[in-house]
């Protein structure tokens, strides 16, 4: 049988804390629930976790401290539980390289999805990507930021993407001038999409065109691969 | 009638009114100086015409008297002089001009040369009241009498045309000081009318500068404390709003932890369901406290991509609805300075209500009407709902104000889409508007400036 994730949850409040413990052993995981940073700091030799469940707003020393703190540890994923709608937290967070984020109140089935697909990614992830989680990406005079989730075009104006457009273009630029299967962009994006994406992935990428101006008959940038997939040719330079 | 003569503003008023006074004083200044010209002009034309009078004396007075009638009579005249010899002096009935008048002329008439025994032995002069004639008589040597009579030239008293035109030019300059000046004066009230504006379309806009002339600084100051007054008063409100919504994060999370544990699937659904609707409300009720805030930056950004990007967010919610009910008409690119966050929240709202209520949301964007200032760019969002009876068209942008039809809680609105949306387009210096189309369905237009 495969070994059971162990993740750290740190909230500070008492009842949040026990009942997602109680919810997430019984998903099948370990879990070890603590109070503040203080107490993280304290169980952290004793456990090898393989994510950390963070509550930004905590007393004493705050979430985002502590995130820095365990990134200087290990290389291990965290999903930063925000405050609603809050996206100055969002964002320094993300530019801090947490590898997700929930917004309070999180539903629980959720929160364990994005916890599983941070597992999944960061299963195959090679040392080092955290340094690169937050930097924006530019291609062909388009600039990506990850951590806003913005889309500039090369005159310096904003063009706004769905969440699953974004997602996508994302992908395909992390792995530029790399095919991505059907099968592979779904694997990627499943994390944060809830309804079905495979017919999806197809209307996002014309849409995705239209928006890049990028003629889907002869496209230049996101490329058609017979066979089913996609790939982004541009040169992608990190920012 | 009135309004047209009477300007409607302060500016062109008060250059009205000094105008008008400056009129009066002008029109006095030249009657002063008329009167005084009058005086000398009197003085000079008495002189003149003594010495014409004279003239014609001396000329008779050394006639012999036998070749005087015909003399007389083949006289060379200036127009509308005449010249009566007579043996009685003239004038039964006529008026003896003032004296002053007569001592002038008596004293011109001496000082033209002429010996002693030829002057005339007495004179008379007199005013002819019907043909407005001055009549002169002199009693010759032989004692008859010389009559001379003529019209006094008009005083022409504005005679001078280089002072006509210095005193035009000089009014035409006042008069332009004037109107330049009542602007200057007044500007700061338009400027206290454009900040009362901006206040109102956004809080935090910027204080007005507390330069000028005293009165002009208290009012800038007065007005900067009331705007601050107005600031801290939405920001409590904004506060409570958003301290209540945080307090509620807690427990609706402990709610949703626990309702996991419920094994009845049925009721664990309701129970989901019900937090759901609770969250949605407290989100919109922390979007309201927080979009009046206005805490976003504006940016350059493109229009038609972000109502797009609304429309299949919307068509992704719902995949098994016909691709049909949703469509957008207008440029492809059009790039507006906005806070993308914001605007696509408040387009996102127009839209979510027509397909709730409308089952339909058509966007098009529209260039602004022609001549319109300033111009606004207008979006409309149409649907093939029912509408919204007149009487409730303002209501609808009341908080947490719901139609009846709508009240119940399936249709899932929260009563603050259309205030959400409508703080931010007029945040954005725009406005929303709701009609029913006459082809049945609302339309809700929201403006944005260029």
């Amino acid at each position: 049988m495969e070994q059971m994730p162990h993740v750290m949850v740190v909230d500070d409040d008492r009842e949040i804390r026990d009942l997602l413990a109680r919810f997430l052993e019984r998903h099948r995981f370990r879990v070890t629930a603590v109070r503040d940073a203080r107490e993280a700091r304290r169980a952290w030799p004793n456990g090898h976790y393989h994510l950390v469940v963070l509550d930004l707003m905590l007393p004493g020393e705050s979430g985002l401290e502590l995130a820095r703190w365990m990134r200087s540890q290990a290389d291990i994923p965290i999903v930063m539980l925000t405050a609603m709608g809050d996206e100055t937290d969002r964002i320094i967070g993300l530019e801090l390289g947490a590898d997700d984020y929930v917004p309070k109140p999180f539903s629980p089935r959720e929160l364990l999805a994005r916890i599983r697909a941070v597992l999944r990614r960061t299963g195959e992830r090679s040392a080092g990507a955290h340094e690169d989680a937050g930097r924006n990406l530019r291609f062909a005079g388009w600039t990506i930021e990850p951590t806003r989730r913005r889309l500039v075009n090369p005159d310096g104006v904003e063009v706004a993407l769905t969440a699953g457009e974004f997602d996508l273009l994302l992908a395909l630029a992390e792995r530029a001038n790399r095919v991505l299967t059907r099968d592979m962009l779904l694997d990627l994006l499943r994390g944060r999409q809830a309804g079905p994406f495979d017919r999806a992935i197809d209307v996002a990428v014309s849409r995705l065109r239209r928006k890049l101006e990028d003629d889907g008959r002869h496209a230049q940038l996101i490329k058609t691969v017979r066979g089913g997939g996609y790939v982004l040719a541009a040169a992608v330079e990190r920012l | 009638m009135r309004l047209r003569l009477w300007p409607r503003s302060l500016a062109w008023r008060t250059t009205l009114i000094v105008l008008a006074g400056l009129a009066v004083v002008q029109l006095a200044g030249l009657t002063i100086h008329a009167l005084d010209r009058r005086d000398l002009i009197r003085i000079a034309e008495a002189q003149e015409a003594a010495t014409r009078v004279m003239g014609l004396y001396r000329v008779v007075v050394l006639t012999p008297p036998e070749d005087l009638v015909a003399r007389v009579r083949a006289m060379n005249l200036p127009p509308d002089m005449t010249v009566v010899l007579s043996d009685e002096p003239p004038g039964l009935g006529l008026v003896r001009v003032p004296v002053e008048i007569q001592r002038i002329l008596r004293l011109s008439m001496l000082l033209v040369p002429l010996p002693q025994p030829l002057r005339p032995r007495e004179s008379r002069i007199l005013w002819d009241e019907q043909e407005l004639r001055v009549v002169i008589g002199m009693r010759l040597p032989d004692g008859r009498w010389l009559s001379v009579s003529e019209h006094p030239p008009p005083p022409r008293l504005l005679h001078a045309p280089g002072f006509l035109a210095a005193f035009a030019l000089m009014t035409a300059v006042a008069a332009m000081l004037l109107v330049w000046a009542a602007r200057r004066l007044t500007a700061p009230v338009r400027v206290l009318a454009a900040a009362a504006e901006r206040l109102g379309r956004d809080v935090n806009a910027a204080p007005l500068p507390e330069t000028g002339p005293s009165e002009v600084v208290a009012a800038a100051a007065a007005f900067n404390t009331m705007a601050a007054r107005i600031r801290r008063f939405v920001a409590d409100r904004t506060f409570l709003i958003s301290a209540i919504g945080h307090d509620l994060r807690t427990p609706i999370t402990r709610l949703k932890l626990r309702a996991e544990f419920i094994d009845d699937d049925e009721l664990r659904t309701k129970f989901l369901g019900d937090l759901q609707q609770l969250e949605t409300m407290v989100a919109s009720t922390l979007q309201f406290g927080k979009d009046i805030s206005g805490s976003e930056q504006p940016t350059a950004m493109d229009l038609p991509a972000l109502l797009r990007t609304v429309l299949d967010e919307a068509a992704d919610a719902a995949p098994d609805q016909p691709a049909e009910r949703l469509s957008y008409d207008g440029p492809e690119h059009l790039t507006i300075q906005a806070r993308p966050m914001a605007l696509k929240r408040a387009i996102a709202n127009l839209v979510g209500n027509a397909l709730l209520y409308g089952g339909a949301a058509r966007v098009r964007l529209l260039p602004p009407p022609s001549g319109e200032r300033p111009p606004l760019l207008r979006i409309e969002v149409a649907d093939d709902g029912p509408g919204i009876p007149p009487d409730d068209m303002q209501r609808v942008f009341e908080p947490f104000h719901r139609l009846e039809s709508s009240r119940n809680r399936e249709t899932g609105g929260t009563g603050l889409g259309l205030p959400i949306a409508r703080n931010i387009l007029r945040a954005h210096g725009g406005d929303v508007t709701l009609a029913n189309r006459p082809e049945g369905g609302l339309v809700a237009t929201a403006s944005l400036p260029v």
